[in-house]
């Protein structure tokens, strides 16, 4: 079956089965490394994308779920003002991650801002346990979301007072 | 040679992103049964394109060496534990190779398995350390008081960033090697060996490597040779990679121990002395035997002073499969016995552990069980009065013995403990096995007065990368943008050890130092471009003969203290924790950020030990449950940890730290859960049906 969908702000199409997983697609087929399937049962964290603005973990996704909806990968976040204010709030906070689960990082943190524009410690860290990995402490990563959060917020204000 | 991609700093990518073209995937065919003889192996009708891969096939030799241990590529004749490799599918589309490993029949005749190891037979014993320092018996025959506990730490998985893998490719007359690996010349030497060519023939290229937990130090060498095999015999680039669930059942796992400590105590109320009895499981072949039983050894009478000392250790090897290392190489292991021995002791004196543990704690000149004498001042006492007050550990301990002694029951609350530890962890700590010599960094600074560093240790840190990146700009006087890190592929960079023990830091850095004065030294003098190689050298080697152990325990050592505050859930008797300190003193800290970042994953990891990791291998393997159920804590329900870095020294050099959460935080946290529970326990986790004591008193 064909199945379209909108892919890092294009219209893409694809040829896919009924059990094809959108993680195996995206690299595969479109050559988007970001996105690793490592568990394949949706616990890593190392597959998300954002779905709709929304996280999902594309290695239990089946293809013919995202028809006509919205994916971003990493790799088309990466071409966005959030994704430059998540990068320079982890740098601040001297956030080092391992990286393999960046990307997971980056695209939980902006969901989370996306739904919450100064979120607390225990929403941070509740986010993050989607993303579960041994290379970051917890304190750390919440000083990294938190300067995130503050520099889109910087953003977002001088954007609306220009 | 046939490129990978690399990153901005000219690293292959990770393994999973790594492809050629025409590549073929690899797949294990694993033996059914624990113990027994392999009679036959028997695939399904291949189809075309697909080829079955036996141990005859191996051009070279049948095995890989790992500090004298010999693992076999492929189990030729026997199968020494469940899932051991026994033959290989190859073939173009992973899942058809897969499915045909699976359908792969392995005949074999089964024995029982051999799994027990705190009691073992003589045929079991793969290595055996025996250390006798003063007179013990006496000591113990005048002793005051004495007092005796088995301590036993479980398996734990690694949980690493990447499953293991390796890719293999021929280009002209060489083989690139692509896996992530602590050690690139390991994994050279050894595919060298099973294609029967010269070292040089074979490049390692290094991948990402993110966090390792020790879990890559040779089991890469293993995979790699697979993937070396097939591509020789296939003539096309292979690869294998593990699947999560294959890697969770089947890739090594923490050494189990148990530790048997009795300790006296003299009429002064000081440790007069310590037997230690020490048991390692390193299941089938003991790839890192001499190695861990060495280190757990040498760290059994912990941080504290003793006179008088016996150690008498095992390897013992079971039909479990191959264990080893975890965040270091067995030291945490015997920290934990030494400080729950320790905490018994200053309970049954009735005093403040805190007070009690800092009378008896190493000083300078204290004899450590090399039977030298400790040359610089521990810094102990300002650790633990760091702590306490950062804590309120003082109070707290005696208002928790009051409570805990007055409760009447569930209404009163939930029960509280706290608890203290010590450790250290060496710098220019040792493998014991370690040849001097062998262990070389390059620097050269070019003509445009830039530097570049060859090693390859490079798989290290980032932040790792930038402290000799700030050793080399500091010594040459060059800005550090113009500091570079050559890749670490073993065509470019020379050996450089393995990445482990905090050696990046406590080997390399200093590697990278000599190396940098060597050129400062001839930089007016000479032309350039210059280069410096530096060798590791061990001042003097550990080595164990005739009941002694002799040699250079550390150069220096970092020095570090924790505390742990529990509370058990009234209901659930759950053991919550609710606050964790820890303090280092590291030496010479170049990023403070990242060393705080550093003792505050390490202590995460250290309190998920305590808490829910644990592994029980009670047939034999890894179960498909315990991959389902196992995972790290979840970074909410994680305590707040408060790191404090104290600097004591005048002229600090730097040391490792890495390994101190290890070493201090689950004693601590025993300790804690003990005094909550009023019983002592010797074990972690402590789960809520080990404290039924308490729920029926209750």
């Amino acid at each position: 079956m064909t199945i379209s969908f909108i892919l890092n702000g294009e219209d893409v199409s694809l040829n896919a089965r009924s059990y094809d997983r959108l993680a195996d697609a995206l690299r595969e087929h479109f050559g988007l490394l970001g996105v690793k399937a490592d568990c394949r049962r949706g616990v890593c964290g190392k597959c998300l994308i954002l779905l709709d603005g929304r996280l999902a973990p594309s290695c239990l996704l089946p293809v013919f779920r995202v028809r006509g909806r919205e994916v971003i990968t990493i790799e088309g976040f990466s071409q966005t003002d959030e994704f430059a204010d998540i990068m320079k709030g982890f740098a601040e906070a001297g956030l080092e991650t391992c990286g393999f689960c960046d990307s997971g990082k980056i695209l939980a943190t902006a969901a989370l801002l996306e739904r919450q524009a100064r979120p607390s410690a225990r929403e941070i860290l509740e986010e993050m346990a989607s993303v579960p990995c041994r290379c970051t402490d917890p304190e750390t990563m919440v000083k990294g979301v938190q300067a995130a959060a503050e520099l889109k917020a910087r953003r977002h204000y001088r954007r609306a007072s220009q | 040679m046939m490129e990978a991609e690399r990153d901005a700093e000219g690293f292959s990518l990770s393994l999973t992103d790594i492809s050629f073209e025409g590549m073929l995937h690899i797949s294990t065919v694993r033996s059914p049964v624990a113990r027994g003889r392999i009679r036959s192996v028997t695939p399904p009708r291949l189809p075309a394109g697909y080829r079955l891969i036996l141990p005859s096939d191996i051009p070279g030799k049948n095995h890989i060496l790992s500090f004298g241990a010999e693992v076999p590529i492929l189990a030729a004749e026997r199968a020494s534990y469940r899932g051991e490799p026994v033959a290989l599918v190859v073939g173009a589309n992973p899942l058809v190779a897969a499915e045909l490993a699976r359908s792969t029949v392995v005949d074999c005749e089964e024995e029982e398995a051999v799994l027990s190891w705190e009691s073992f037979s003589s045929e079991q014993v793969l290595s055996k350390r025996i250390a006798v320092m003063g007179d013990p018996d006496l000591a113990f025959s005048i002793a005051e008081e004495t007092i005796e506990g088995t301590y036993r730490s479980g398996a734990s998985e690694h949980l690493y960033s990447e499953p293991q893998g390796s890719v293999a490719s021929f280009d002209y007359d060489k083989l690139g090697v692509w896996c992530a690996t602590q050690w690139p010349y390991h994994v050279r030497d050894s595919v060298a060996i099973a294609l029967g060519c010269k070292n040089e023939e074979v490049v390692v290229r290094p991948t990402r490597l993110g966090v390792h937990m020790d879990g890559k130090l040779w089991y890469p060498s293993l995979l790699s040779c697979h993937a070396a095999i097939a591509a020789y015999l296939v003539r096309k680039p292979s690869r294998i990679f593990l699947t999560r669930e294959e890697d969770f059942l089947y890739s090594p796992k923490r050494a189990r121990s148990s530790i048997t400590l009795r300790a006296a105590l003299d009429s002064t109320g000081r440790i007069s002395a310590v037997d230690a009895r020490v048991a390692v499981n390193v299941g089938a072949y003991g790839p890192l035997a001499e190695e861990t039983l060495s280190q757990i050894c040498l760290a059994a009478p912990g941080a504290y002073a003793c006179p008088n000392l016996r150690v008498e250790g095992y390897a013992v090897t079971t039909n479990d499969p191959p264990m080893g290392a975890f965040g270091g190489l067995g030291a945490s292991q015997a920290f934990f016995a030494a400080e729950a021995t320790a905490a018994l002791l200053a309970q049954e004196s009735g005093e403040d552990p805190i007070d009690w543990k800092s009378r008896n704690v190493l000083r300078k000149g204290s004899l450590l069980i090399t039977g030298e004498a400790l040359k610089d001042e521990p810094p102990y006492e300002a650790i633990a009065l760091r702590l306490a007050a950062a804590s309120d550990f003082h109070r707290k301990y005696a208002c928790y013995e009051l409570v805990r002694k007055r409760r009447s029951g569930r209404a009163d609350g939930p029960l509280r403990g706290i608890g203290f530890a010590f450790a250290y962890q060496g710098a220019g700590s040792f493998l014991t096995g370690d040849s001097p010599n062998s262990y070389t960094v390059e620097v050269s600074l070019e003509k445009d007065l830039t530097i570049t560093i060859r090693t390859s240790a490079a798989a290290c840190k980032p932040s790792v990368r930038a402290i000799w990146k700030r050793t080399a700009a500091l010594l040459l006087d060059i800005p550090i943008d113009s500091v570079a890190v050559a890749p670490p592929d073993t065509d470019k960079a020379p050996n450089s050890g393995p990445v482990t023990l905090s050696r990046g830091v406590t080997v390399v850095n200093r590697l990278v130092e000599k190396a940098c004065e060597n050129i400062q030294k001839r930089r007016f003098r000479d032309p350039l471009p210059l280069t410096a190689k530096s060798v590791y050298r061990v001042p003097k080697p550990i080595r164990w003969e005739n009941g002694r152990v002799e040699g250079s325990l550390f150069e220096t050592a970092s020095w570090g203290g924790a505390i742990v505050e529990v509370e058990l859930d009234p209901w659930t008797l759950e053991p919550i924790p609710l606050s964790v300190w820890i303090c280092v003193d590291g030496g010479l800290i170049v990023s403070r950020s990242h060393a705080e970042s550093a003792l505050r994953s390490g202590s995460a990891d250290a309190i998920g030990l305590c808490v829910r990791e644990r592994l029980d291998i009670a047939s034999g393997a890894v179960t498909e449950e315990d991959y389902l159920s196992y995972g790290l804590m979840s970074p909410a329900d994680l305590p707040p940890i408060h790191v404090e870095l104290c600097e004591t020294e005048k002229r600090p050099k730097s040391k490792g730290i890495g390994e101190l959460p290890f070493d201090t935080i689950p004693p601590a946290f025993l300790a804690a859960v003990s005094q909550a529970a009023g019983t002592p326990f010797r074990e972690l986790p402590v789960r809520p049906e080990d404290l039924s004591v308490v729920a029926e008193e209750a």
